[in-house]
């Protein structure tokens, strides 16, 4: 006797079928789980067994064998309870033998016989759509999630009383079709609640803001304490696009890999604002653990990077972010296999000019030219390179916080900001450029032609401020974002000029 | 006190053997009783046994004048040093100071610059390069001035050294011109050291607020001379000054124009000729030369230029870009800027 379900494993977002067969013979009475199990994978058998009797069902004392195959896959995670709990009835005749056939079963098993919501429905139903599996079954917690995916029908369970009564025909269980592509969006958790027009005076940074949301540049905040760096970078995703169809399912994937969505919540509509803390280690900043869960760099995947303080992370962890701003992927490769998470963000960092935090004020800052280079010194040239835009939140006057006038609000910037991002598609259509940071130096002819007298101005720039070859290059793309966001369709001497005055810290030193 | 002497003598000779030939061919030892030790020290109070010399000594027959002030500067104070160091220096006066960082480098390089002599007076051995910022000034000062020490070869910098080689600097000096200090500040014992000895002190002011200025704005008040100008300490020396210079064209604080026409019509022609060779000097457009009155030797940042000039910040971005592109600007630190004169 035999009888077998489908559900699914994932490796990073991968989905990977995994069948749950079950073999009933004679022999001593035993129940045992085979097939490359980890250690909550193995515990599923007293949790299957527990909970089959909670709902009235006793396994025979007879030989059972439950094998999750293929065998050669290390199993973790507890999603396969309710997989090997339906095909253990399927087994024992308590539905019908045709049951789950052309379905995933997913979920994970309380002894009481209740479903448990799991990690990762979301890229697991993608893959079973993509294998061609129309139906699935999963916990009732994830079934707005789970009705992301189209073309899937849905069946949420919350127990197993419920699951046999659905294959018996019994009990109608909470069914959505989502055939139609009805997309449930995401419920509440928007981070609209900020917006730009709170903050009054820093005109500089916030058109600083401006450009690095529309040409998707990364961004590098300096200011004294206490001049709203944080609060300026907390109000930069309401100035960035909407996260169209395809981007919250990538950014929605990750989230319920990592198990971070919330109960019920379907689709994530915003987009994501990490800040993680200066003591971040570099595994959580790239992702990690025995089976690695998604980092902090994936987690703002299509979203922002938040990095207060740059100064005070640690090396390591800065660098583990070289690849990831190159490659807009990370991989993390494990004894048993090597994972693969998107990680492509927006970074934006905020420091201090010095260690007081005053320079160059000398009538509060006492530290010596020396201190002040070290402080700068200790942020890697290879992370700096890949920032574009460097911008100043000065310390605020006592007129910008009395005044009742308001500044732009985030809607008027992001309205710009949209209308640069759709010149950019139009021009980069078919390239697999998606934003001006994109260009690569090959391209940058192309893209970014200088007239005579724009060549003249950046010539002179190069030759006055001592710039790098890598400097020019992102004062290029910058000029292009800020062209763009004018509506020109090339790139003038304003542009230019406003760019080299956003530059990046060149080298290791604020000037000189 | 003979007694002293020698000993200095011993250690020397022991630093001599230590260091080797070349030692001794280059730093030269002088007792306050050989007729070459500067006359100005032989009666400074503590005063020195013996100086450690390297290159030469200060002429006495030339004004000599000490450029002292903060290590840790700002933008105007470094402003401030070179501007005093270079007419200072062009006007043939001697430069001495401590070699330090911030103003005493800033004002030695400057006087080296402009072509003039300058004597450093250091809390080290005379072979010792302390800071390192100011190696290149160790190896300029041959032969336009030299390096003045009271500790032999070798002699690490330590931190009571540099107090107690004050009282030399302000010993060197005829004038000494405080550029920036705080309150209590290395500065004051030099200070307090010149006012022992007699010598005449200025200091430059500076704003109220500023932490860095309450040092000289203090000594001005206490009675010391106002230097507003490298003229006012050319005539305190007594030397005239070739090329008169104007501080109004250096400054630009006032807004040129009525003013000036109003008050003389003498100055008239003058301020008008500052004008005119102000923007001749940079060939501003009236755009830029809107920006270009908004900054200061004070570094103000971009948003603060904006509000005083009351255009967007792109263009107040173009346009600062154009004045460092002609050197009328300089940016310092990330986003702020001062002008340059």
């Amino acid at each position: 006797m035999y009888s077998c379900v489908s559900t699914l494993a994932l490796r990073g977002l991968v989905g990977i079928e995994i069948r749950a067969e079950a073999d009933m013979s004679e022999g001593l009475p035993v129940f045992e789980m085979v097939g490359f199990l980890g250690g909550e994978v193995r515990e599923a058998r007293e949790r299957v067994r527990t909970a089959l009797k909670n709902s009235g069902i006793f396994l025979p004392p007879k030989r059972i064998t439950v094998n999750l195959a293929p065998a050669d896959i290390k199993k973790s995670g507890t999603s396969f309870d309710l997989a090997v709990a339906v095909s253990l009835l399927k087994l024992l005749g308590r539905i019908p033998p045709e049951s789950a056939e052309d379905m995933v079963v997913i979920g994970e098993l309380g002894l009481s016989g209740s479903v448990h919501k799991v990690n990762g429905v979301l890229p697991m139903l993608i893959e079973a759509r993509n294998m061609g599996i129309g139906s699935c079954m999963v916990p009732g917690d994830n079934i707005a999630e789970a009705a992301a995916v189209k073309g899937m029908r849905v069946v949420g369970v919350s127990s197993l009383e419920e699951a046999m009564g659905y294959f018996e025909g019994r009990l109608p269980a909470e069914t959505i079709d989502s055939d139609a592509g009805t997309c449930t969006p995401g419920s509440g958790e928007s981070l609209d609640t900020v917006d730009f027009s709170e903050v009054n005076g820093q005109e500089s940074a916030k058109r600083a803001l401006e450009i690095a949301a529309a040409g998707m540049h990364n961004i590098l905040l300096i200011g004294p304490p206490g001049s709203g760096k944080t609060m300026l970078a907390r109000r930069l995703p309401t100035i960035l696009p909407e996260l169209d169809a395809e981007e919250r399912m990538e950014v929605t994937k990750i989230y319920s890999v990592a198990g971070l969505l919330k109960e019920g919540q379907g689709l994530i509509a915003a987009r994501p604002f990490i800040a993680p803390h200066h003591t971040v280690s570099a595994a959580a900043m790239a992702g990690g653990g025995l089976i690695p869960r998604p980092g902090e760099c994936s987690l703002a995947h299509r979203g922002v990077l938040f990095l207060d303080e740059l100064p005070e992370f640690s090396a390591s962890t800065l660098e583990i972010l070289r690849q990831p701003m190159e490659d807009k992927e990370v991989n993390i490769a494990r004894a048993a296999a090597s994972y693969t998470y998107p990680a492509d963000f927006l970074l934006c960092a905020a420091m201090n000019p010095c260690k007081c935090g005053y320079y160059p004020d000398r009538t509060k800052c006492r530290c010596q030219e020396s201190e002040v280079r070290k402080y700068l010194g200790r942020i890697s040239g290879p992370l700096l390179d890949r920032i574009d835009i460097c911008a100043e939140a000065s310390r605020i006057d006592y007129k910008d916080i009395s005044t009742g006038m308001k500044g732009e609000s985030s809607r008027e910037i992001r309205g710009r900001v949209i209308r640069a991002v759709k010149a950019q598609k139009e021009r980069y259509k078919g390239t697999g450029i998606r934003f001006n940071s994109d260009i690569s130096v090959k391209d940058m002819d192309k893209y970014c032609h200088l007239g005579r007298k724009e060549e003249k101005l950046i010539r002179e720039a190069f030759e006055c401020l001592g710039l790098s070859a890598r400097a020019y290059h992102r004062m290029i793309r910058v000029s292009r974002t800020i062209a763009d966001l004018e509506g020109a369709s090339d790139i003038g001497c304003a542009h230019l000029a406003e760019a080299i005055g956003f530059r990046n810290v060149d080298g290791r030193y604020w000037n000189e | 006190m003979n007694d002293r002497v020698e000993r200095a003598v011993r250690n020397d000779g022991e630093a001599v053997r230590n260091d080797g030939e070349t030692v001794r061919s280059e730093i030269r030892f002088i007792t306050r009783f050989e007729e070459e030790f500067p006359e100005r020290l032989r009666f400074i109070p503590g005063c020195p046994s013996g100086i450690y010399v390297k290159g030469d000594l200060p002429n006495p027959e030339i004004k000599t004048v000490a450029i002292v002030g903060a290590r840790a500067c700002s933008e105007y104070g470094k402003k401030m040093a070179q501007y005093f160091a270079s007419h200072l220096a062009a006007a043939g006066v001697q430069i001495v100071s401590g070699l330090a960082r911030g103003i005493d480098g800033i004002a030695q390089r400057a006087a080296l610059d402009a072509g003039g002599v300058t004597f450093g007076v250091l809390g080290c051995g005379a072979d010792v390069v302390y800071p390192k910022e100011n190696e290149e000034i160790y190896r300029l000062i041959e032969g336009h001035g030299g390096l003045i020490t009271e500790h032999p070869a070798g002699t690490p910098p330590l931190g009571p050294n540099f107090a107690s080689r004050n009282r030399i600097i302000a010993g060197l000096c005829d004038i000494l011109l405080v550029i920036e200090a705080r309150l209590r500040s290395g500065t004051s014992i030099t200070v307090n050291n010149a006012l022992e000895q007699g010598r005449d002190i200025f200091a430059v002011p500076g704003r109220l607020t500023d932490g860095l200025s309450a040092g000289c704005n203090m000594l001005i008040r206490d009675g010391a001379g106002a230097a507003l100008n490298p003229d006012d300490i050319l005539k305190a020396l007594g030397m005239l000054c070739e090329e008169p210079v104007s501080l109004v064209s250096h400054a630009g604080e006032t807004p040129h124009g009525k003013k000036s026409n109003g008050t003389t019509t003498n100055g008239e022609a003058e301020a008008g000729n500052a004008t005119t060779g102000k923007t001749a000097k940079f060939d501003l457009t009236p755009k830029e030369r809107l920006v270009y009155e908004c900054l200061d030797l004070y570094p103000k940042t971009v948003d603060e230029i904006m509000r005083t000039c009351r255009i967007s910040v792109s263009e107040t971005l173009e346009r600062l870009m154009s004045l460092c592109l002609k050197g009328a600007a300089k940016e310092c630190g990330r986003s702020n800027y001062i002008k340059m004169i």
